[in-house]
């Protein structure tokens, strides 16, 4: 009897063993390793539908405008490519600006190498938005195909997809690549142009085997870009508010085209590329600003800017890159005594005025650029691309195309005026008449200076020093000398003489290694087709 | 016990016991030491629950089957013996004191096993050990104490985390940290948020923990498969027994300081080698110590002691109260711990309680809780190696004759936005103040010490660690448990850049409010079957089921364009202009099958065996099986040695091997995602990841074979460990070439192989033991060797000063060659990749060929030192580690002196790089050693001085012999003397014992290593480091 109260006692132990049993049922549920992401999207739905492509084309603009510099797990937003660094990198590799603090040092000073990090970020970054470009591309195309969206939307982005592929291979052109003029058909190395998305890891050999392609093929597959995309955007009207400038446009396309052509040396292109600009009109029309300081001041709702890249107070290239903090809040990059007191830049010239709000800051006697005015929020656009670069590009087309020993051209004198006659303190006696130049070289000269004026701080310098090299009047050999950031007194800009140094910094001759910038040492450890093919004396 | 053999009966075969006779045995025990009578030594029938307990004159007697073999004698803290019956009536018995406590109960994964019956390799230590090192983070405090197991602390900054090594690095680019067990369940590790660095292990007391082991091995870690490939460390926080309520109260009070200072250049040289650089390149000079901007104020500051604290205040108290009945245990305690780091404002704060109780509800069910809840509070700062207001960074840099304060300045420092009587006229409010000098600070440094009074960086974790667990002894043989663990975070951070000066001024202030929570919770079964079979066959069997799920979740809430430096508490709605918010949220879960098969006969052969199926989130393919199986042998069990016992009183031999998984691999590596792509305030979508889906499992496959012998009555102990751990399919960040655009730049891939090898030798003795002085020594060293064996394509993967190559240690220390300086003209000279050598040219930042013959030409281009011209200097890992411990007792005095070494790697000095900068900013003494000219060619290694040429003369980012050192280092890690009060004049008070002590941390490092300290190196790499503390602490240990 007591045997049987135990198995009792112990059956009522046994009870347990369902229970556990339960535990181990109600608990085994699969679910905790069926987990899908909450902050990302699946790239099987990116595409699926027409709001997730819309917000894709986006993200394209953002990989142009913030760059990661380090990389998404532990990002550096600085503002490659276009939304700071085109500006930053392509003053401070010229003469016409000053680093004043370490900031700038590797690429001002010609010290860069294989793994510095501007440079590098610039190759990186810079291929980055093409791939993106590229996966709007397939994606888009795809998505029309399965009738997701209309073909006149696809067509759209199609446009501002091959927009953006053709002006980033082009940057990469003015640092990595030699000019144009080179090698005659410029058969030397430009940059693998990109046309694939690599989304899949099928598609990585493949592209890890493609070369160099020359620059001639690289221009003309901007080109083939630039045209496509003139065809399908839109003309300014057809877009919204800031998206005016910035997000691509028909007029964007055209303006780019004329400084390609004026990279290939093809005058004509120029002109009938820059002449569709008259055809705007109303709305669509561009027009130089009466005043200089318009572009800057009312940056996203001027008629001048043709393509600029928007910042926000919420999103932009931070403080390590933001250009009005770069350039006036913590005064890292200042305005060069080379430029500043150029004989040819008028004392009086509304681009010097260093009023409150004005283009100039004038710190102790030291000139910096007030281009890039909200130095607190950093919302200030990167300018891309001006109408004012456009009339100039013009004029020096129609000034090259003429006869150099003959009298200036009337065309070139028109357009150069355009864009210099607004600054003048007093345009009938300072503007520039056909009496002024012997003949269109002279002019020439007074086009090319006018553009380091007009576009002092937007970073157009480095591509003008680079196309130069070859100018048959005003070469220019390698790199200008500079000044050493360390001793810049506010004396060295008092006007009235040109400056005649000393300069601290020596020139780097065209010949010299220095004058590109290497291919990165990450693309070198990885692929074997680069490895062959880096630029010389690296 | 009827009932029991009923059941026995029923359920199991083995019907082994029948009690047909019985015999009467007695006898006395008696202690090795002393020889004195021992009460209360346990007494069994070997196999049996049959037992008797000794009495107050250490008698006992015991009514035993008349087929028993043998009696068990055991007894906490002494050798458990087993003696053959063979007919006795009478056994009589001295017993051994464990001087090694082989016979103590360890906690290995999902169990406990007697540190005797082990055959992996698991060091253990003990909680007291550990109590009252004063440290930021207790892991720390595990350094030098045991073979394989490498855990640094990097800086002096309290809340950062220290990081650990257990025999070598287990992976390339996913996680390298072990998996912390507390109290059975795995907690989370890491830094647990907020804006200033707060290590997960900081919300532990360490006046909590009765133990911590340290897995090591494949067969030790093998039941926690997928989590084990970097070893595991279990926590066992401490619990109540039996008895009347013990009180015990511990306290110290310490002062901390930098372990080493800088050595600075005083003003003058200051003025000196400052001039020089500017006239060098032909610029006038700008440094001036002269009063004469500001007649008659000369300084010579140390910026150092700006940012650092000569006299940091650190105190610890701890109460806890502990006891229980036969039914139930409780153990409760207090802690608060207030500490000041060496670096200002740093600062740590932490309160925590803990309760652990255990109750029987029946004689066959027992349930119980550990629950600690902890809220740490941290302040810290910046740091940043690079940035302008990192603490060393800043000031290493600042300006020697240019003071700290300025009175006439609004905010009183001194800031450089006043006028000055120089030609650069006023200055910029970025910077600090320039003084006499006529030059401002190059790199645009700010006046870092009101960056330090301003600015704030705070992380507020609050924590939960806790589990409930109910145990059921279904059968006396098996038993079912059920856990469920928490460990619920939530930190809350801030941070706020004063607008007026500093990092803030950009964005006229920032503050930024952020909360993130981290909820792990885990579920475990255990069903554990314990059986002896025929009295020598000794069979465990651990089945296991485990779930685990973490999720990490936060939201941010910031602001710039702040209206009044007052809102610098928190984030306080309308109070600034620009607003941004942010948030993210990430999930990961396993489910776990796991098995662990034990069986020994008679103490002599021991086999284990392991088996866990895991599934992971993180992977495709979810599923992985990682088994494990070791051996032992107990060879002095054996007759034929029974002839050498006197002399090797022990010898264990064992062997392991273990298929084991990390799986900190992230949460969704396999994936091909598009995330946020905000463009201005356009919302979009950007590709942020290639996906992967044949990702699998990253494996390490861990063999180890070693011996314990103890020698001469178990006075000496020697252990020895050869190890290797394969890993292979490292999920390898594998690197795509940039220009194909693909995020990051990499894909996960299953790539790389890597091995680490080695030996670990410990040895103890007990040199002397008698009731007034005992003295022991322990030592430990550990050499271990780490190979790449393959990557992505066998491609290297480089970096600026290190690279991991196939058949290099990992992340190897690469650089170029450097010769020296051009005594002709100052200039730099390295060696090419050919053996030849070229010059710097400093003049014109540009590489020149070099002839010895003629060297001070400079005409000839040559190529430019690339990544080419790089070799591997040595290892990153050290290759050689260990410690050196001496313990002595003398009546009530107490000495316990502890070193550490640790050798054979090199390190990048990169604070040195920028102790020679060439900007407008202070340096380190070594620069007086410049080349000045042919006649003066200084030290032959330091160049002509140029002001501005840092980046081509020093070339900072790149590894180079100039600034590559040895890493090997000799340190007195702790140095404590302690007094117990006499027990006759405490018992007249009441007091069970008081202990009072002075303790040294960190007295004394040997090092030729030019840097503070060869410790602080990350990645080979030291740059900027905030310095490590030397603690003196006093203090008390009290029970009652």
């Amino acid at each position: 009897m007591k045997n049987i109260f135990s198995i009792l006692k112990y059956l009522r132990k046994l009870v347990l063993i369902p229970v556990i049993l339960l535990i181990l049922v109600i608990s085994s549920c699969e679910d905790i390793i069926e987990l899908q992401p909450y902050n990302n999207v699946s790239e099987t739905i990116a595409f699926s539908t027409p709001s997730l492509i819309a917000l894709s084309v986006t993200g394209m603009y953002e990989a142009a405008q913030i760059g990661y510099y380090r990389n998404p797990v532990d990002p550096a937003y600085r503002g490659y490519p276009f939304g700071a660094a085109f500006v930053e990198q392509g003053d401070c590799r010229g003469e016409d600006v000053v680093n004043m603090q370490a900031f700038y040092q590797y690429t001002y000073e010609g010290t860069y190498n294989l793994t510095t990090a501007n440079n590098r970020v610039y190759w990186e970054d810079t291929y980055r938005l093409i791939n993106r470009a590229n996966i709007i591309i397939e994606g888009v195309t795809q998505a029309v195909a399965d009738g997701i969206i209309s073909d006149a939307q696809g067509n759209i982005y199609l446009g501002e997809a091959r927009f953006f592929r053709a002006i980033s291979h082009l940057e990469l052109l003015f640092h990595f690549a030699s000019p144009y003029k080179h090698t005659a058909g410029a058969s030397h190395m430009g940059v693998p142009y990109r046309e694939k998305a690599y989304t899949t890891n099928a598609a990585i050999e493949e592209g890890m085997s493609q070369h160099r392609n020359t620059v001639a093929d690289c221009y003309s597959k901007i080109l083939a870009d630039l045209d496509f995309a003139e065809a399908n955007l839109p003309v300014k009207s057809a877009r919204s508010g800031n998206e005016k400038i910035t997000r691509a446009t028909k007029g964007a396309a055209i303006a780019y085209k004329t400084r390609v052509y004026q990279h290939m040396w093809d005058w004509a292109k120029v002109i009938s590329e820059a002449g569709k600009f008259f055809a705007f009109s109303g709305n669509d029309a561009y027009t130089i600003e009466p005043d200089p300081n318009t572009p800057f001041a009312n940056n996203y709702s001027n008629r001048e800017s043709v393509f600029s890249i928007e910042n926000s107070a919420t999103n932009y290239p931070s403080v390590n890159g933001a250009l009005a903090q770069m350039y006036k809040r913590r005064l890292l990059v200042c305005m060069s005594p080379i430029i500043w007191r150029n004989a040819g830049w008028l004392t009086d010239d509304k681009r010097r005025n260093s009023a409150s709000g004005q283009l100039i800051l004038n710190v102790s006697g030291r000139i910096h650029t007030n281009k890039y005015k909200d130095d607190v929020t950093s919302t200030d656009a990167a300018p891309v691309i001006r109408y004012a670069e456009v009339l100039l590009n013009l004029a020096e087309a129609y000034c090259r195309n003429a006869p150099p020993a003959g009298a200036p051209d009337a065309n070139a004198l028109n357009y150069l005026n355009m864009v210099r006659n607004r600054s003048l303190a007093d345009m009938a006696t300072q503007g520039y008449g056909a009496a002024d130049f012997d003949d269109n070289v002279e002019l020439l000269g007074a086009i090319l200076l006018e553009r380091r004026i007009e576009f002092a701080m937007e970073g157009r310098r480095w591509p003008d020093i680079h196309r130069l090299q070859f100018c048959p009047y005003y070469p220019i050999n390698g790199i200008p000398q500079k000044l050493a950031n360390t001793s810049v007194p506010a004396s060295a800009f008092t006007l009235g003489s040109p400056y005649t140094g000393p300069y601290g910094v020596a020139a780097i001759p065209y010949s010299d290694y220095r004058f590109l910038w290497p291919i990165p040492q990450t693309e070198l450890d990885i692929n074997p087709t680069l490895v062959e093919e880096q630029n010389p004396g690296w | 016990m009827k009932r029991f053999l009923l059941f026995i009966s029923l359920l199991l075969i083995t019907a082994s016991l029948v009690m047909a006779q019985t015999v009467q045995i007695s006898g006395t025990v008696t202690g090795s030491e002393d020889g004195l009578a021992m009460p209360g030594v346990n007494v069994t029938v070997k196999g049996t629950t049959i037992g008797a307990i000794t009495d107050a004159d250490g008698k006992y007697t015991i009514i035993v089957p008349a087929n028993a073999q043998s009696l068990l004698f055991s007894f906490v803290g002494f050798v458990t013996a087993e003696v053959p019956i063979e007919g006795k009536t009478r056994i009589d018995l001295v017993l051994q004191q464990d001087l090694f406590r082989v016979d103590e109960i360890v906690v290995v994964g999902y169990g406990t096993q007697k540190k005797r019956e082990v055959t992996g390799s698991i060091s253990a230590v003990k909680g007291d050990d550990l109590r009252s090192l004063a440290a930021g983070n207790f892991a720390a405090s595990l350094a030098g104490r045991s073979t394989g197991v490498q855990i640094t602390q990097q800086t002096g900054v309290l809340g950062e985390e220290a990081r650990f090594r257990i025999r070598g690095v287990g992976s390339i680019s996913s996680g390298t940290y072990p998996l912390i067990v507390l109290d059975g369940v795995p907690i989370a590790t890491g830094d647990m948020g907020g804006q200033a660095a707060a290590n997960s292990l900081g919300s532990i007391n360490p006046s909590d923990i009765e133990s911590m082991e340290i897995l090591k091995d494949g067969s030790a870690t093998a039941i926690y498969g997928s989590l084990a490939a970097n070893g595991v460390i279990l926590i066992t926080t401490r619990r109540g027994s039996a008895g009347k309520m013990k009180v015990n109260y511990n306290s110290y009070y310490g002062v901390a300081q930098p372990i080493r200072l800088f050595d600075l250049l005083k003003a003058d040289d200051f003025v000196m080698i400052s001039n020089e650089k500017y006239t060098n390149r032909g610029y006038a000079p700008v440094a001036f110590n002269d009063g004469a901007a500001f007649p008659g104020q000369t300084f010579d500051t140390d910026w150092q002691m700006a940012v650092l604290r000569k006299n940091a205040f650190q105190m610890d108290h701890n109460l806890s109260l502990s006891g229980g009945t036969d039914i139930n245990t409780y153990y409760f305690s207090l802690g608060y711990s207030s500490m000041e780091g060496v670096t200002r404002p740093n600062e740590m704060e932490r309160f925590s309680v803990r309760a652990n109780l255990e109750q029987k509800v029946r004689k066959w069910l027992t349930v119980g809780t550990n629950i600690g809840v902890s809220r740490t509070k941290y302040l810290g700062l910046n740091t940043g190696a690079n940035s302008l207001s990192g603490n060393i960074f800043s000031a290493i840099r600042q300006l020697p004759n240019t003071p700290v304060y300025n009175p006439d300045h609004p905010t009183g420092y001194n800031i450089d936005d006043i006028v000055y009587p120089d030609p650069i006229g006023t200055g910029n409010p970025d910077w600090v103040g320039r003084w006499n000098n006529v030059a401002s600070i190059g790199e645009n440094i700010p006046n870092i010490r009101y960056v330090i009074d301003h600015n704030k960086f705070t992380s507020d974790v609050y924590r939960i660690l806790g589990n409930a667990f109910a145990q059921v002894n279904i059968l006396k043989t098996l038993n079912f448990k059920t856990q469920l663990g928490i460990d619920h975070t939530l930190t809350e951070g801030l941070y706020y850049y004063n607008p007026l000066h500093g990092d803030g001024r950009a964005a006229n202030g920032r503050i930024y409010n952020d909360s993130d929570k981290t909820a792990i919770w885990n579920l475990q079964n255990i069903l554990t079957y314990n059986q002896t079979f025929l009295n020598d066959h000794n069979v465990t069997l651990t089945l296991v089921n485990e779930f685990q799920f973490q999720r990490y979740n936060g939201f941010n809430a910031a602001g710039t364009d702040l209206s009044n430096v007052f809102f610098s508490k928190n984030v306080i709605s309308g109070t600034y202009g620009t607003q941004i918010s942010g948030g993210s949220m990430t999930e990961r879960g396993w489910i776990s099958y796991a098995g662990r098969f034990n069986y020994n006969f008679r103490g002599k052969y021991y086999l284990q065996g392991s088996l866990r199926y895991d599934g992971l989130s993180s992977l495709a393919d979810k599923w992985g099986l990682f088994p494990g199986a070791s051996v032992g042998w107990t060879v002095t069990q054996e007759p034929f040695m029974s002839s050498v016992t006197d002399i090797l009183s022990d010898l264990k031999i064992r062997a392991s091997y273990a298929k084991v998984g990390n799986s900190n691999i992230g949460n969704y590596p396999y994936l091909g995602l598009y995330g946020s792509a905000k463009y201005a305030n356009y919302n979009g979508l950007g590709f942020s990841q290639l996906g992967n889906a044949e990702l699998q499992w990253e494996t390490s496959t861990k063999y180890d074979i070693g011996f314990d012998a103890l020698f001469l009555e178990g006075k000496y102990k020697l252990t020895f460990d050869y190890f290797l751990n394969d890993q292979d399919g490292l999920i390898l960040d594998a690197p795509l070439p940039p220009s194909l655009g693909i995020p990051r730049n990499v894909v996960s891939r299953n790539i790389g192989s890597m091995k680490n090898w080695g030996y670990e030798i410990s040895g103890e003795a007990f040199i002397i033991r008698n009731n007034d002085l005992t003295w022991s020594v322990d030592a430990n060293i550990t050499f271990q060797k780490n190979e790449v064996t393959s990557l992505y394509q066998d491609k290297d993967m480089t970096y600026d000063w290190y690279i991991n190559r196939v058949g290099e240690s990992y992340n190897s220390i690469f650089g170029w060659e450097y010769a020296g300086v051009n005594a002709a003209n100052g200039n730099t000279l390295y060696y090419k990749a050919d053996g030849s050598i070229i010059q710097g040219n400093i003049a014109n930042s540009a590489w020149r060929t070099y002839d010895p013959e003629d060297p001070a030409n400079v005409s000839n281009p040559a190529s430019a030192m690339v990544t080419a011209d790089k070799r591997i200097i040595g290892p990153s890992i050290p290759t050689y580690f260990g410690g050196l411990n001496t313990k002595a007792q003398y009546k009530g005095l107490d000495l316990l002196v502890s070193t550490r070494f640790s050798g054979g790697n090199y390190i990048f000095n990169r604070t040195r790089v920028d102790l020679l900068g060439l900007n407008f900013t202070n340096n380190g003494a070594e620069i007086l050693g410049r080349w000045q000219s042919p006649e003066e060619p200084g030290d032959g290694w330091t160049p002509k001085l140029w002001s501005g040429g840092t980046n081509f003369i020093n070339q900072p980012e790149q590894g180079s012999t100039r600034w590559i050192e040895k890493g090997n280092f000799f340190k007195f890690s702790t140095v404590a003397l302690g007094y117990t009060f006499p027990k006759e004049w405490m018992r007249k008070i009441n007091v069970d014992n008081l202990r009072v002590y002075v303790q040294g941390q960190d007295m004394l490092m040997i090092t030729k290593y030019t840097g503070i300290d060869p410790e602080m190196e990350i990645t080979g790499r030291d740059f900027n480091g905030t310095p490590k503390q030397r603690v003196i602490t006093f203090g008390i240990n009290l029970s009652l």
